[in-house]
């Protein structure tokens, strides 16, 4: 194992080596660094050409040129001396700043979507293949391949017409009219028709409740101008809470397992609580507070499943700990919303809170809350739109997989011995399902950080993919290597652990030195 | 009944639900609403196409459009530049004189109050040193045939000309300490924007910081090490470790991406200050407090943001994120912006503008041919096809050396001859070819599609006159390089006007100037561009370059196209901004803005 470790890193090293020399040859004939000047009637034309070539030292070849900057960038490579140099780029930014700060944005422009693509497009995955060939079945396959098909520019020109545009010009006057409601519970009908399935009478039973679920909810809202200052309170927190300690009970452990039920339920009872308690304080939260109460919450559901017991107390602490962990989400979720409209009337947002550019509004000052929501109204867009894109290929992987699996032998073991389709579903098919699906998302994550160049370009936001696109203009070469060692880097490590995963999920595969 | 329970508890629910939505647990965040405080100017947002890089827009990697306009902002100077084209001075800030003709000499004061943002008084000093960066007086360097440096050094990496206050001596300071003279060994006619102008970013930087930064003693220091430092000369290079440690600070020292925490590296002597920056995505400006020297603005702030793309400005101008645009204009954008409720639209044209130039050599050292293939050129329906759309009102260019938003433009037009080429005329360029079918290679910039479709009408065109048209154009990394090295016949491209001053003239059209690509010369020529550079009042040199003007058309050079049009776009919800042609571009009146409330 570990020989193998070290055999990779090595043939790792060795494939940057060339990999950044023929990256840097290709960026030094990638373009002109001069064509600006050549066409210029400026007086002192020569001059700037001359300072132009001697700060990019274009006399010397460019395969000579790159020994100049791979000396500077191996001193990366020596930990603890801080000597790491890549480089200045033309305008004089020390590259390892700009990579410094593109990488943390890029990161957050990606971190939510690519989590939420991975929840969201498994999940859609997993249900599509247990109804395979349903109409939900087809109307995901439908969907997720319509998104995929769209040009992110175009997905996000739509997104910002009606996500940002739109929407702000309805927040000015929140009035939904009847016949929006209408459309919204015919709508909200069909979905629910598709998810039912089933007979006849279970469809149009189920066309009845989403259409007046969704109608009525809309109703209701506008009634009491809930846009403008929305909002959970205690009530719709303790039924959302109680569902999601049913709902996690009945993936983890299953309803039968009262223990498990029930310590989901005091953590409900205990979440409802903390919200008083806890909320007059929050006022002053930051992330860390925050972090420090999500672990709290954890530790103490994982305790109320201890203490409840039982023979497998492992699952009443997953299931405790997981529901209450979700409630103090419905508890942040809700203090946000709350926040809402001091952040909408704040004078720099204007009253038109959501953005279509940029990571935050320049000169906005507030606690936490008001941040978190500035990031959140600017990041929401960028993040539909990468998320709508990648649905696709987790939910068509995760399908796939998920169909082979359910179709082993195993499989129709476990259903011979009496397992319940819950245990069938979640303990002996999901998991395996998901071991192919680590190879993806081990390289999803590795390519991610490389940038998403179109939505960073239409977003406006300074990643990674603007860093290399801004540079590639230019033909200045030295940010345009540091962007390549750390995508390079990061492909090749994510590469490394997902092969070590791989072997670590499937007994099956060993890693051979 | 399993479903009645259920839907009784819903509706139990959702009843305590709204009866109790009044116990929500205490939050404190109750919005205390018209907490605004006393009437302000209000605040704008401007959006950018690029990033800011630097407090320094002097250097040759600073001088980026939008450090130039962080400059322009920062910073006060002699005078500034109106969308007329024509100079304006700010004598609130201080005054130039010419105390001589000839030789020339011009002493620049500045006014008493006039100081920096940490109050520092902005005085002879600083313009010392602004003399020393933008004269070139010190560089000692030699360079070889592929302009490495030999010898010697140049000590400011200055982006501008230095040939103008290269002919002034070391100026002399006023004993009061608030004036100097420039003296210069020969006329200059470009002296008025030569030192000090707002464009170009005012009195820029602060001596009494690039000093201590320097690792001298103070300001008085710079000013002795300028005053007493020997000129630089090539042929006897010189080691100036202090001046040089002032030129490294003074080159890169300003960089910055992020607001600097030490704030004497973004001292203001002008309308704003800068108060807040986010890397590669905005930057805040605030009203300079102490600031009276000029023209006073009306808003508090200024915000600006950097969008580089055209659909993702108006999108942002449609959701009132921001209040201005300046995108890049196309047609699309045009068309979008005017579909746009509360959205006004400022249009013009741009200084830069496309032309096509003949060799006069090869097939075109003729005349005869240059005049037919002159002839052919379907002027008027190239800008029909590439330019209505964005400009309604464009027309063709009709002059080499004015534009059209310059006060001359229709005398030059008019006594140019430039008429005759107005439309193609292909019986007439039959006639003058008597048959012949010369080949012509044009060479154009593949990937502009405005030089492309140029092309494709010049080629059409000519064509049918019997020329023979192969097309060169080359790709946008290689037609630059391409340029005057003989490979063709003609070419289009473009060149940008610097609408005040003359410099620019015989770096184009003198014989064997750096621009000049195709070869042209005319001693008569060459002999008004001498007097034009040396010619101090505007009046006198733009008579002459209306005869220059003349001469280049005469000799059949070739023909300006099209100037660029150019595009803003603000919401009606912010006035008082109005389309300027130069570099500066919508903020040249930020002072006018307002916010209409």
């Amino acid at each position: 194992m570990v020989t193998y470790i070290v055999r990779r890193l090595v043939t790792a090293v060795l494939i940057l080596f060339g990999a950044s020399f023929i990256v840097y040859l290709l960026t030094a004939a990638s373009g002109d660094p001069l064509a600006e000047l050549r066409a210029s009637n400026a007086p002192n034309r020569e001059q700037l050409i001359q300072a132009r070539v001697e700060l990019l030292d274009l006399n010397t070849p460019a395969p000579l040129r790159y020994f100049g900057w791979l000396s500077g960038a191996v001193q990366c490579a020596v930990p603890f001396v801080g000597n790491c140099d890549l480089g200045r780029s033309i305008q004089g930014e020390a590259v390892t700043d700009a990579l410094t700060r593109a990488v943390g944005n890029t990161i957050m422009l990606v971190t939510a979507a690519t989590v939420l693509a991975i929840i969201i497009g498994i999940s859609l995955g997993i249900i599509t293949a247990l109804r395979q060939y349903s109409g939900l079945d087809y109307g995901v396959t439908f969907m997720s391949f319509l998104f995929f098909s769209l040009p992110i520019f175009w997905l996000a020109v739509l997104l910002k017409e009606f996500g940002a545009i739109g929407f702000n010009n309805f927040l000015t006057d929140p009035d939904i009219p009847l016949s929006s409601i209408l459309v919204v519970a015919l709508v909200s009908g069909v979905i629910f028709t598709i998810l039912a399935g089933g007979t006849v009478k279970r469809k149009a039973l189920a066309f009845l409740i989403g259409a007046v679920a969704a109608g009525g909810l809309l109703y209701l809202l506008n009634l009491i101008d809930w846009f403008t200052r929305p909002g959970l309170g205690p009530i719709v927190i303790l039924v959302f809470g109680v569902a999601i300690a049913y709902g996690i009970t009945l993936l983890t452990a299953g309803l039968k397992n009262r223990k498990a039920l029930y310590s989901a339920l005091i953590m409900v009872a205990l979440g409802l609580v903390a919200y008083y308690v806890v909320n007059p304080f929050l006022g002053a939260a930051t992330i860390w507070l925050l972090l420090f109460l999500a672990v709290v919450t954890v530790g103490v559901g994982m305790g109320v499943g201890f203490l409840l017991g039982g023979y497998d107390r492992a699952q009443s602490m997953r299931t405790a700990a997981l529901t209450g962990f979700l409630m103090a989400g419905l508890i942040v979720l809700d203090r946000f919303m709350v926040t809402w409209p001091s952040y909408v009337s704040n004078s720099r947002i204007r009253g038109r809170p959501i953005a279509t550019i940029g990571a935050s509004t320049p000169g906005l000052e507030g606690d936490f809350w008001i941040q978190g929501l500035d990031n959140f109204t600017h990041l929401l867009l960028p993040t539909l739109a990468l998320l709508l894109a990648s649905l696709a290929s987790y939910s068509r992987y995760s399908r796939a997989s998920m169909l082979e699996i359910m179709n082993m032998d195993y499989i129709r073991t476990a259903r011979a011995k009496g397992l319940s389709e819950r245990t069938v579903v979640m303990r002996h098919a999901f998991r395996n399902a998901l071991i192919p699906l680590a190879t993806l998302v081990a390289f999803d994550i590795g390519a991610l950080i490389g940038g998403a160049v179109i939505t960073e370009q239409v977003f406006a936001f300074s990643g990674m993919g603007q860093l290399f696109v801004q540079a590639l203009l230019r033909t200045d070469p030295n940010p345009i290597m540091g962007f390549f060692l750390v995508v390079g880097i990061l492909a090749l490590v994510f590469n490394l652990i997902a092969d070590l995963v791989y072997s670590v999920l499937d007994p099956r595969v060993r890693v051979k030195a | 009944m399993r479903f009645g329970r259920t839907s009784k508890a819903v509706g139990v629910a959702a009843a305590a639900a709204l009866a109790l939505s009044a116990c929500a647990a205490n939050t404190g965040t109750e919005t205390d609403e018209g907490a605004e405080g006393e009437a302000t100017g209000g605040e704008i947002r401007v959006v950018e196409v690029n990033a800011f890089s630097s407090f320094n827009s002097g250097t040759a990697e600073g001088n980026v459009d939008i450090n130039g306009t962080v400059a322009y902002l920062t910073h006060s100077g002699f005078n500034y530049i109106n969308n007329d084209l024509e100079v304006v001075p700010n004598e609130d800030f201080g005054t130039y004189e010419v105390v001589s003709e000839d030789p020339l000499s011009v002493k620049y004061t500045v006014n008493e109050e006039v100081a920096w943002s940490d109050g520092e008084p902005v005085d002879a000093g600083d313009m010392l040193l602004a003399w020393a960066v933008q004269s070139g007086h010190f560089n000692d360097a030699t360079t070889d045939e592929a302009g490495e440096v030999t010898s010697g050094s140049s000590y400011f990496d200055y982006a501008g000309d230095t040939s103008g206050l290269g002919l002034t001596d070391v100026p002399e300071i006023s004993d009061d300490g608030r004036s100097i003279t420039l003296n210069y060994s020969e006329p200059y006619a470009d002296y008025e924007v030569a030192f000090g102008t707002m464009t170009e970013g005012g009195i820029g930087m602060p001596a009494h910081v690039v000093a201590e930064k320097a690792g001298l003693a103070d300001e008085d220091a710079l000013i002795e090490l300028i005053q007493t430092a020997p000129e630089g000369d090539p042929e006897k290079p010189v080691d100036r470790p202090e001046l040089q440690a002032v030129a490294d600070f003074w080159n890169t020292g300003f960089d910055t991406k992020s607001l600097p925490t030490d704030t004497s590296l973004f001292l203001s002597n002008g309308p704003f200050i800068v108060s807040d920056m986010t890397p590669d995505q905005s930057m805040t400006l605030v009203r300079n407090e102490d600031y009276n020297w000029g023209p006073e603005p009306k808003i508090d702030e200024v915000t600006i943001r950097y969008i580089g793309e055209a659909p993702a400005q108006v999108q942002a101008l449609q959701n009132g994120e921001v209040d201005v645009i300046a995108p890049q204009a196309s047609a699309d954008t045009a068309e979008q912006l005017e579909g746009l409720e509360g959205i006004k639209v400022l249009r013009g044209n741009e200084l830069s503008y496309d032309h096509l130039d003949l060799n006069f050599s090869g097939v075109f050292a003729e005349e005869n041919v240059r005049e037919a293939f002159m002839k052919t050129v379907p002027r008027q329906q190239i800008v029909d096809t590439i330019i209505k759309k964005l400009n309604p009102d464009a027309a063709p260019l009709d002059s080499q050396l004015f534009l059209a938003d310059q006060e001359r433009y229709e005398e030059a037009k008019e006594n140019n001859g430039s008429e005759e080429y107005a439309e193609a005329d292909i019986e007439g360029a039959r006639e003058l070819l008597a048959g012949a079918t010369p080949e012509v290679r044009i060479m154009y910039n593949r990937d502009n599609p405005n030089r492309l479709d140029a092309y494709t009408l010049i080629a059409e065109s000519a064509s049918q006159a019997g020329f023979k048209i192969v097309d060169g154009g080359l790709g946008a990394s290689d037609w630059g390089a391409a340029l005057g090295n003989g490979t063709y016949d003609a070419t289009i491209f473009g060149w940008i006007n610097s609408g005040v001053g003359v410099a620019g003239v015989p770096q184009i059209f003198k014989s064997d100037a750096g621009s000049n690509f195709n070869g042209f010369s005319d001693p008569e020529a060459d002999k008004l561009m001498d007097e034009l550079i040396r010619e101090t009042d505007p009046a006198a040199q733009e008579d002459l370059q209306v005869q220059i003007d003349k001469l280049i058309w005469d000799s059949k050079y070739g023909l300006p196209l099209f100037q660029l049009p150019g595009l803003n776009a603000h919401t009606d919800q912010v006035a008082g901004m109005e389309y300027m042609p130069n570099q500066t571009g919508i903020w040249w009146n930020f002072w006018d803005w307002e916010v209409v409330q």
